[in-house]
């Protein structure tokens, strides 16, 4: 009962906090309060594949990132509003012009705001990366096959954020209310109208009347910085947690199979190269931003409605549907009493839809057809699926075409040929084109599954002539780099052995091997 | 390989008999070695890629503090970024245990006993309630439903107008003046032949309506009253022009005017609309002439409208009425 | 329609009533939330009662602000009028203002003309300029016109096969063309003359704001171009001079509309201005132009180098195998 309080001493401070110092005392204390120990330590653990394809998807998170951060700092000076006003600034061409608030604010913010036209490229380059790179990455997974079973929800979820990402894209495009992005509001106006029975309604409800209302560029303006946002932050959630919880695909090899995950740990490992890559995207961008100018809108000047430029286009990844738009003949069917204009509501409105609801229902339509309910985790080779990748080709075929329908004007300007000839070939391209490409992909992937050790490496042969003429191919030596050696994969050592306490007696040889030891410091560090 | 402080025998010492539960690495097991083939390489190669990320953004925040050129700023910023990323990406990839590991995947699913319990507890609990209470089960889910249906109506309705005639009608009318965007009347000897410009309903000019309903191009073809199709006799005095500008296509302004092909052109869709034909679209996805405005020259020589279109201008919707 | 369309606001709106919720009733009538959306575009902003200035005019008879055809835009009846005598008659050698004045080729220039002409042009139009089957009457078009086309290197044309001919060096220097432009003037003399623009206090703004209205429909709102109907194309402007885009504006060559009433000089002269100040040296502040094609280009950038390089950096931090 005599014990007197006393401070510790910080050696007895130090032997408290146990092996793992302040970290452990960190963990023990969390611990105690969330129980994430183990699931956390689960979590480091979590092993995620490292071939290259599957970072695309790194790319359009990551750019989500970078949007989110420049679109942040855009808010501080963006003026949503078509209020009138009188620009004085910079720019002479526009000095005294009456223009909207939202048009005079993204000028300033390009000319006056220090970093200001930075942050506005970047956020435009980054969306044009953040569209193609869900492309890219959705193909990807098309044509290795990962949508199958169990994978579909995710797959339906990820189309869903590339539908979110291309309509905030163009919304966003909408809001400096520029001459050139105005004109697509226009159109954009014109395809809702096209809609039978509700299209009126449907537009004067969102544009608060005829087209142009003074209400769109304020709507558009939350729905660009907050209702779109928000849906893809939850949507990004729910994919990454599908993600966790079904683990990643992986292509067949060695010591893997449909029960096992082989890769690296999510820390450190992954941990750095997926930070790395993340500062890499946004230093790529900002270069991009820096050094690449996009969407000069003071060239453009203030849109009204009775100003047009030639060769407007909208931002690439609408650029199909102005091709559609273009490509499509003058069908407008009309009788008792109304109108139905085929030649805006087909390939403004039917046509995406189907194209959506198409990609949205594949692996429906590729269960329906293969019959295969089976789970996989193990990814197909294109080649070995070549009516699946024909398909893929083909379809991607047809959305570059109507691409480049959307600059027949352009193309025809560049190659000195008749625009209306332009027209008429892409008007033919856009049906034969792709039977063409689904022939050819199926016969290249027939071809290439006949080769044999295709997909392997290649090991130089030597051919030699003999004195009598005779020539025999001989494999070459086995070089280093010629293999790529693969250990077997093992799991994730819970323990890795400490490292030798330094030996007191300094004369003697340290036992363990040097160069061993110091690799696992910095594999530790 | 005195102690791994797990409480279990090494594992190379218990040689297959005993593995230990929890895997135990050794120093100098290959998969913890750094992938690269000389890592004090790599290394110098990562520390002077973080070198260079702070020298970038020290050049960022000097050129900042000057108000340098934004794309000087933006450089520093971006290079920084980028060799800092670039470093800790080759970091993770050469110098760090080159693996691979493996996971083993759990399954997913459940048990066929668990799926029956959860299927079961849904099935049984739900119908025990709503066979017994149908009524107060079917008056929630109208409740339920009918607030759904009620909920949409200010989500939508409340956004705008219901769209009544306004498209139907634009604001040129009897004697309508032409007036020029900066409102200066047009006179018979304005324009020449082969000269276009574009005209409102004097009024309406710099109106968002009348640049976007009432806009109208104003062309002279001739020096001599020009008919563009049959009952249209007096529509063009002395070869004045005056069509809408709203495609029939989408709505852009038609203000492409070829003077010798005498084509109007969209500038949006390449719609070809033939001016000395009543403005009949020759080519492209437009599917109707553009409207033509009657005109007539007053006693002071100013231009005027006969009448306003007749008909609703621009893109089509269900329910124009056909003409 | 318009009724079925009520009738399906006014079915639930009839249940609702049942319900006992009667406030709903309203949005059936039309009598919505929109009373505050005209107040929307008056509200704040630098300066908002200033941009009608100088647009609500008088529209009264009399006023001499209308559009007028003789007035100041590229015919004779301008503020200053020169005139000199040859053979004993009057002759008008040059009129304008002082944002734009036209001049005729010197009537030294005509004897040097023919010769040219002659060499140059007469194959196709003829001795006394009188046309032909492939090419138009050049009599009274003016001396702007032919200057117009001789300095752009349009004509003489190589070939009678094109559409429309091209741009390209000239094969007579600028002293040739006003030489052929003074002789064919002197067969029939017209308005308009070769103008010489007066850049100095042109007003920039009102250039580009006029651009956007007249030029930017064929030739794109950055002056690049672009293709036409049938084959015809609209140029580049990129590397026309002032002078020829003022020719251009005031005679119509080929497709191009005729600007003559409808553009006093000072408008003109803002237009040339702003042409070649800004859209022959864009503003491009935010780095490379990228030849100012816009949203393809940009989109063909993007995917490339982002999204192209991007993919690269991953194939190096992913493996391979």
């Amino acid at each position: 009962m005599s014990t007197t309080f006393r401070p510790r001493t910080k050696r007895e401070a130090r032997a408290a906090m146990g092996r793992y110092g302040v970290v452990g005392k960190a963990v023990a204390e969390a611990d105690d309060r969330f129980g994430l120990a183990k699931g956390g330590r689960v979590l480091l653990d979590k092993i995620f594949p490292d071939h290259w394809s599957f970072m695309l998807g790194e790319i359009a998170l990551y750019s989500f990132v970078v949007l989110v951060a420049t679109g942040i700092f855009l808010t501080l000076y963006f003026v949503p509003s078509t209020s009138q006003v009188i620009y004085h600034g910079v720019y002479k061409p526009l000095d005294g012009q009456r223009v909207s608030a939202a048009y005079a604010s993204t000028v300033d913010l390009s000319f006056a705001v220090r970093f200001g036209l930075l942050m506005r490229q970047m956020h435009h380059w980054a969306a044009d990366v953040f569209v193609g790179s869900i492309v890219v990455h959705m193909a990807r997974v098309f044509f290795t096959g990962a949508f199958r079973k169990p994978r579909e929800t995710n797959w339906v979820v990820g189309t869903t954020l590339l539908i979110l990402a291309i309509l905030n894209g163009f919304i966003g495009y909408s809001l400096p209310d520029d001459l050139v992005s105005g004109t697509g509001i226009r159109i954009g106006y014109s395809i809702l109208l096209s809609i039978p029975i509700v299209g009126s309604y449907l537009a004067t409800f969102l544009f608060g009347g005829n087209f142009p209302g003074n209400i769109i560029i304020p709507r558009f303006f939350i729905i660009h910085v907050l209702i779109i946002p928000l849906v893809i932050l939850a949507l990004i959630g729910v994919h990454l947690g599908l993600l966790v919880r079904q683990k990643h695909t992986q292509f067949p090899g060695k010591g893997r199979s449909e029960r096992n995950v082989v890769g690296s740990p999510m820390f450190p490992n992954f941990a750095a190269k997926t930070t790395g890559f993340l500062f890499m995207i946004a230093g790529v961008l900002a270069l991009m931003g820096a050094l690449l100018q996009i969407n000069p809108i003071w060239q453009f000047g203030q849109y009204e409605a009775d100003k047009i430029s030639y060769a407007v286009q909208p931002d690439w990844y609408m650029g199909w549907l102005d091709g559609a738009l273009r490509v499509m003949p003058a069908w407008e069917w009309t009788g008792w009493g109304h109108t139905l204009p085929w030649e805006v509501f087909f390939p403004g409105v039917v046509f995406p839809g189907m194209v959506f609801t198409f990609v949205l229902a594949w692996p429906l339509f590729e269960r329906w057809f293969t019959k295969d309910d089976g789970i996989h985790h193990l990814l197909d080779r294109p080649r070995d699926r070549p009516k699946r990748t024909a398909f893929g080709a083909a379809f991607f075929a047809l959305l570059f075409v109507l691409f480049g329908a959307s600059s027949t004007d352009v193309l025809a300007n560049f190659f000195h040929v008749s625009l209306n000839a332009t027209l008429w070939f892409f008007r033919i391209a856009t049906f034969v084109v792709p039977v063409v490409v689904y022939a050819v992909t199926w016969l290249v992937c027939r071809e290439m599954q006949t080769v044999p050790g295709i997909g392997r490496r290649k090991r130089a042969v030597v051919v030699e002539r003999s004195v009598e003429g005779e020539y025999t191919a001989i494999p070459s030596e086995v070089r280093p780099g010629d293999e790529h050696v693969e250990l077997e994969p093992v799991p994730v050592p819970v323990m890795i052995e400490p490292e030798p306490e330094p030996e007191p007696d300094r004369a003697g040889a340290p036992t363990g091997d040097r160069r061993g030891s110091r690799g696992v410091r910095r594999v530790l560090r | 390989m005195t102690d791994v402080r797990s409480g279990q025998p090494p594992g190379d010492g218990a040689a297959g008999a005993a593995r230990p539960s929890v895997p135990v690495a050794r120093l100098d097991d290959p998969h913890l070695q750094p992938a690269a083939r000389h890592p004090r390489r790599v290394e110098g190669i990562v520390a002077l890629s973080f070198l260079v990320g702070i020298v970038c953004f020290g050049g960022f925040g000097g050129a900042y503090w000057l108000n340098a050129k934004p794309w000087i700023i933006g450089t520093f910023f971006g290079a920084g970024l980028l060799a800092l990323g670039f470093g800790l990406a080759a970091w993770g990839k050469y110098l760090m245990a080159r693996g691979p590991f493996v996971e083993e995947r759990h399954h997913l699913a459940g048990s066929a006993a668990e799926r029956d319990a959860m299927a079961a507890a849904l099935v049984q609990r739900t119908g025990a309630v709503v066979k017994r209470r149908r009524v107060l089960g079917g008056l929630f889910a109208a409740g339920a439903g009918l607030f759904g249906i009620v909920a949409l109506f200010p989500l939508l309705r409340s956004l705008g107008p219901l769209p009544g005639k306004i498209f139907d009608v634009t604001n040129w009318r009897r004697g309508s003046r032409l007036v020029d965007s900066n409102g200066r009347p047009v006179h018979v000897d304005t324009l020449e032949v082969g000269g276009i410009m574009t005209v409102f309903p004097e009024g309406w000019q710099n109106t968002d309506e009348g640049q976007a309903v009432d806009q109208t191009v104003l062309i002279r073809v001739s020096t001599l009253d020009t008919v563009t199709r049959p009952g249209r006799e007096t529509w063009g005095p002395q070869g004045y022009l005056a069509y809408s500008k709203v495609c029939t296509h989408a709505g852009c302004p038609v203000g492409l005017y070829e003077q010798q092909l005498q084509l109007l052109v969209c500038p949006c869709h390449q719609s070809m609309f033939d001016v000395l034909d009543g403005a009949v679209p020759r080519f492209g996805p437009a599917p109707r002439p553009l409207p033509q405005l009657p005109l007539r020259v007053d006693r002071s020589g100013y231009l005027r409208a006969q009448r306003g279109y007749g008909q609703p201008v621009g893109p089509g919707f269900f329910e124009r009425t056909t003409t | 329609m318009t009724r079925l369309l009520k009738n399906r606001f006014a079915l639930p709106a009839a249940l609702l009533v049942a319900v006992g919720i009667g406030g709903l009733l309203s949005f059936a009538t039309g009598a919505g939330a929109q009373g505050g959306q005209a107040n929307i575009s008056s509200g704040g902003g630098v300066g908002a009662g200033n941009f009608n200035s100088g647009v609500a005019l008088p529209p009264g008879v009399g006023s001499p602000n209308y559009l007028g055809g003789p007035k100041n835009s590229g015919g004779a009846n301008s503020s200053i009028r020169v005139y000199a005598k040859v053979d004993g008659r009057r002759v008008l050698v040059a009129y304008g203002d002082k944002d734009i004045i036209y001049k005729a080729p010197p009537a030294s220039f005509i004897a040097a003309g023919e010769a040219l002409f002659a060499q140059n042009c007469a194959s196709c139009h003829g001795a006394q300029a009188e046309g032909s089957a492939i090419a138009p009457n050049l009599v009274g078009v003016g001396p702007a016109t032919v200057d117009f086309w001789v300095s752009t290197g349009r004509m003489p044309a190589t070939t009678t096969n094109t559409v429309q001919a091209e741009r390209k060096p000239p094969r007579l220097d600028a002293t040739q063309a006003l030489e052929v432009a003074a002789w064919v003037n002197s067969l029939s003399p017209a308005v308009p003359y070769v103008p010489y623009p007066n850049l100095k206090g042109a007003n920039v703004a009102d250039g580009a704001d006029l651009f956007a209205l007249n030029c930017a429909a064929c030739h794109t709102i950055t002056g690049l171009g672009n293709a036409l109907a049938y084959g015809t194309f609209a140029p580049s402007l990129h590397v026309a001079t002032a002078r020829e885009v003022a020719e251009a504006i005031r005679t119509g060559p080929a497709n191009m509309p005729r600007f003559t009433g409808n553009l006093n000089d000072a408008q003109v002269r803002d237009i040339v201005a702003y042409v070649t100040d800004y859209i022959q040296h864009p503003t491009n502040i935010g780095g490379a132009g990228l030849g100012g094609v816009g949203p393809v280009a940009e989109g063909f950038v993007a995917l490339l180098v982002g999204v192209g390089g991007l993919a690269l950096v991953s194939y190096w931090i992913g493996d391979r195998a």
